[in-house]
């Protein structure tokens, strides 16, 4: 049961096509767990369509018509040229990702140790405002309690993890502003996979910070 | 209970457009194409032009209706009349349009990207037969509903979808607070939705 979502004003951006590119991605991600938020888009996408009837007629070009057919026709010959792409299974645990998260996989992943608990993979997604990244946190293991600088946005792929606001299940998607800090911890009987979209550095609070944060870059791409 | 129980399918209508848009996929149908292009073009270039957050100029727009009606050309063959209105598909086509104009434009895209607007932007994700039947009865009533929102409401969510505005786009153009936009955005859904519900209760009843 999926009981977080992106809210009505991140889903209109979405269907509208103004989302930043890397939350769009958390957010189609997300969309492909949930039914809910399928259907809503659905709603939104017919709202688009309504103000398409609405809009103010503009006259095209007069060749335009003709213009199109020509391209039509010299379209076909390229598209018969071009082979079709075969979509691979990089991984077999992959298969429970959304598709989009798929094809976000590299050949190889490569992931880097953060603290005793959590491990992080980035990911190339063709932005700069943003880093996307898969963080995993072991059975039980605890995250050093952080504060975001920017919005971060989290989607649970696997297992679940819970922080003061709650226990998160795949799907969910946490939004966290800046001045949320949380410390989040992951249950007791799986690892917890979650793919993570920030716009700024997330800073370690207390003694630790010191240490650590001067090693937290984000790295958007 | 489900809706598809007390409405036959055999009920449900497509408009003159849905059909035109079916045939070009199924049979492609030039004349059917034809006619398709003589009324959406227009329509096509007229939201983009009114898009004067993205500075769309008329050679811009120009260039968006090619695209998006040989997109429309090239996809047809998986639309779906029972799904989706003829105006929503064409509407998705078109955003997904803009949006790659968008990215090519600043560069970001690049052959080696690994997902591209379609696949951020899928359609094509399975929904129940009731959710696809409701559907063709919700786009009627959604535009029945858009004329009866307060004119704020109605004039956030017009900003939001015809300029391609994001929220705080909208709040500095206008000057009013983000969470003012916001919460008109969400006020205007709201009683869309309010609208939808009503009226489905109605036809059960």
């Amino acid at each position: 049961m999926i009981n977080h979502h992106p809210d009505a004003n991140m889903l209109v951006e979405y269907a509208s096509g103004s989302l930043p590119w890397a939350l769009s991605i958390s957010v189609s991600a997300h969309m492909q767990l949930c039914s809910q938020c399928r259907a809503k888009h659905q709603q939104l996408s017919m709202l688009g369509g309504a103000c398409l009837d609405d809009a103010p007629s503009e006259n095209v070009e007069e060749d335009s018509f003709a213009r199109l057919m020509g391209r039509i026709e010299s379209s076909k010959n390229t598209a018969q040229k071009s082979a079709v792409k075969v979509p691979q299974s990089k991984d077999v645990q992959t298969k429970q990702l959304p598709k989009v998260v798929q094809k976000l996989l590299p050949d190889n992943l490569q992931w880097r140790r953060v603290s005793s608990a959590l491990k992080m993979a980035r990911l190339t997604t063709g932005q700069e405002q943003y880093e996307v990244a898969f963080h995993k946190i072991s059975k039980g293991g605890k995250v050093v309690e952080h504060d975001h600088k920017g919005l971060e946005v989290t989607l649970v792929l696997e297992g679940s993890f819970s922080d003061e606001g709650g226990v998160y299940q795949r799907g969910d998607f946490i939004v966290r502003e800046p001045g949320q800090t949380h410390r989040p911890t992951a249950t007791l009987d799986q690892d917890c996979l979650c793919l993570s979209v920030c716009e700024a550095p997330v800073a370690v609070t207390g003694w630790l910070g010191k240490v650590i944060n001067p090693f937290l870059s984000i790295r958007p791409a | 209970m489900s809706i598809s129980t007390t409405h036959q399918i055999g009920e449900k209508r497509t408009d003159a457009w849905s059909d035109l848009l079916g045939r070009v996929g199924k049979q492609q149908d030039q004349q059917a194409f034809k006619a398709l292009f003589d009324h959406f073009a227009p329509l096509i270039k007229g939201f983009c032009l009114n898009n004067t957050n993205q500075g769309f100029g008329s050679d811009c727009a120009e260039e968006i209706v090619q695209e998006v009606m040989l997109k429309v050309w090239q996809k047809a063959p998986s639309y779906d009349p029972s799904k989706a209105a003829a105006s929503t598909w064409i509407y998705t086509v078109m955003r997904n349009a803009r949006i790659d104009l968008i990215r090519r434009n600043k560069r970001h895209q690049t052959d080696s990207d690994p997902v591209d607007v379609d696949d951020l932007w899928d359609d094509d994700s399975e929904t129940g037969p009731v959710i696809q039947f409701q559907k063709l009865r919700d786009q009627e009533v959604i535009k029945e509903s858009f004329t009866v929102l307060p004119s704020e409401q109605r004039q956030a969510l017009t900003e939001v979808y015809m300029k391609g505005k994001s929220h705080s786009e909208v709040a500095i153009e206008t000057g009013l607070p983000l969470g003012t936009v916001k919460s008109r955005v969400r006020m205007g859904l709201q009683k869309i939705e309010a609208y939808l519900g009503a009226k489905a209760a109605r036809t059960q009843s």
